[in-house]
């Protein structure tokens, strides 16, 4: 099974360095950005937090975008939210139906694995990247902050970031599940997913009847704004979210270990 | 003697669609056997099904003593199959995938895999997407072979593969035959069944057609009849009592006549018709 593993996690390898790369370094140029910008932003911190919805949206009658807390939750936090949660659609929505898509099934299930260890071999390389992903990203935010200068309040920065992670591995196991039913890569699934959610919890927060659903999207425990502010994580937010994901994982074992395979 | 196939009135449908109708048969072990059939007949949807690839509606199939439903990961250990599409990860080297198969397996199998690859004429450090059909096939040969499994299924492995590397790939059977494997030869190429398998079954439209030994299926009661008839050349193949043919012939100005066994090409050809 670890050899299945290691497979996966080097297929996709070079995926990785890309969105780290664009991700971590925006970040990185976005935390670097904010000397330069911080004076100006000071006086137009007041007019973006009096923007109605629009400041809603984006968090910015929480936080005032001229501290750091605020420029990095929403510069740096919708980056890497967003950059992560695509990267974790892209990888997990074919993780499982490129097999079929690439003709490869025949090799892969006459070797003596289960289909249940194939499962667990690819989830486990969705989830690693996705580790690996956020840890290298912080590393880099994390640079940036100290090459600033500027403090950062640790408790609320490190329960951000692990509700991104969490974030991140809901959406990519969400894919994972929608892949199992796929015998053609259907990437485009996964990243309308992605966008429809982050779509969602944005109107979630503007509209007034959505704000009691606003739990139905990973994005509202995992957004920075809310957590830079309160300290706290949308617990019922997070519940629905495991949820969620022990309910697409246990889908994508039972729908993928019980289907034929295309050839 | 033992059988390592046992396939009893296996039936699978796709949907509505047919796949396989009430199929049986059995391949007894060190056997060469063949698995015949035009494009469609059904035969990789058994081979599939043996392997537990896909589900089937109804009847049994034992492969090695065991059922494919509760042991396909223990039949799969024993068995080194070769797909009609040799596809691999585009990305890896060969004997990345080569490697992959054999430590997935938890065995060592550099030196039988280096042989297969000489004998074969595998270049190891070329990339998959770099491939054309024929390596490709030669990449899914030394995956199927490279464990010495005691059950070989091929599904139209020579396809592709030039026919140096065809006469190569056959020699390798005989050999791991001969060392007390079994090979089942799934392939539409009636030559490869007659030179190199002793028993067949024959499939057409989702249904056996017949299982014998080769040597057996010319000893019809069918005969191939060449003869100057009132001055006119005729070739057919006849069916039916002898007496017949002799009766019509009384009277008739016969110059020439040659009554023979049909090739074995006809009778295959009878069955796919």
């Amino acid at each position: 099974m670890f050899e299945l593993y290691k497979h996966e996690v080097k297929m996709y390898i070079k995926t990785l360095i890309i969105w780290v790369l664009c991700a971590g370094g925006m970040g990185m140029v976005c935390i670097l950005l904010f000397s330069s910008v911080k004076d100006s932003m000071s006086g137009m911190a007041e007019s973006f937090a009096s923007m109605g919805a629009f400041s809603d949206a984006f968090g910015m009658t929480q936080l005032s975008i001229a501290t750091l807390q605020g420029f990095y939750a929403t510069e740096v936090g919708m980056v890497h939210s967003l950059g992560g949660a695509m990267f974790a659609a892209i990888i997990s929505c074919v993780m499982l139906s490129k097999e079929e898509d690439a003709h490869t099934s025949e090799f892969l299930f006459s070797l003596p694995v289960s289909r249940n260890k194939v499962i667990t071999s690819k989830l486990g390389a969705v989830i690693t990247h996705i580790v690996i992903y956020n840890l290298v990203c912080v590393i880099v935010y994390v640079m940036g902050i100290v090459i600033l200068g500027e403090e950062m309040p640790i408790k609320e920065y490190c329960i951000f970031h692990i509700m991104q992670l969490v974030m991140h591995i809901e959406i990519g196991v969400i894919c994972f599940g929608i892949s199992a039913f796929m015998k053609r890569n259907r990437m485009g699934i996964g990243l309308g997913i992605v966008l429809f959610l982050y779509a969602y919890d944005l109107m979630a927060r503007v509209i007034p009847d959505l704000s009691d659903f606003k739990v139905i999207s990973p994005f509202s425990y995992a957004n920075a704004a809310d957590i830079f502010s309160t300290g706290e994580v949308d617990m019922t937010a997070l519940m629905i979210g495991i949820i969620v994901m022990v309910v697409s994982a246990i889908t994508a074992y039972r729908v993928y270990s019980k289907r034929d395979l295309a050839t | 003697m033992e059988n390592v196939i046992e396939i009893s009135n296996l039936t699978k449908m796709y949907g509505k669609a047919r796949g396989v109708q009430n199929v049986s048969f059995s391949v007894e072990k060190g056997d060469m056997f063949g698995f015949l059939g035009p494009n469609g007949a059904g035969k990789s949807t058994t081979i599939r099904c043996m392997l537990g690839f896909i589900n089937y509606q109804s009847g049994s199939i034992k492969v090695l003593g065991q059922d494919v439903k509760s042991g396909t990961q223990n039949i799969l250990k024993e068995v080194g199959y070769m797909p009609s599409e040799a596809m691999f990860y585009q990305s890896a080297k060969v004997k990345e995938i080569i490697k992959m198969a054999a430590n997935v397996r938890g065995m060592d199998c550099s030196k039988e895999a280096e042989m297969l690859c000489e004998r074969l004429q595998l270049d190891v450090d070329r990339k998959i997407s770099d491939l054309s059909l024929g390596n490709r096939k030669k990449v899914s040969i030394v995956c199927a072979m490279q464990h010495k499994p005691r059950l070989f299924i091929f599904d139209e492995p020579t396809s592709g593969l030039d026919p140096l590397m065809q006469s190569e790939f056959f020699e390798l059977i005989k050999e791991y035959v001969n060392a007390g494997a079994t090979c089942m030869l799934s392939t539409h190429v009636l030559s490869e069944v007659k030179k190199y398998c002793n028993n067949v079954a024959i499939m057409k439209e989702g249904n056996l057609q017949c299982v014998n030994k080769v040597s057996e299926l010319t000893k019809t009661s069918s005969k191939r009849i060449k003869m100057v008839r009132d001055g006119v050349y005729e070739d057919f193949l006849f069916e039916g009592d002898l007496n017949d043919i002799y009766k019509e012939l009384q009277g008739r100005d016969i110059t020439d006549i040659l009554i023979e066994e049909p090739s074995l090409d006809e009778v295959f050809m009878k069955y796919y018709e």
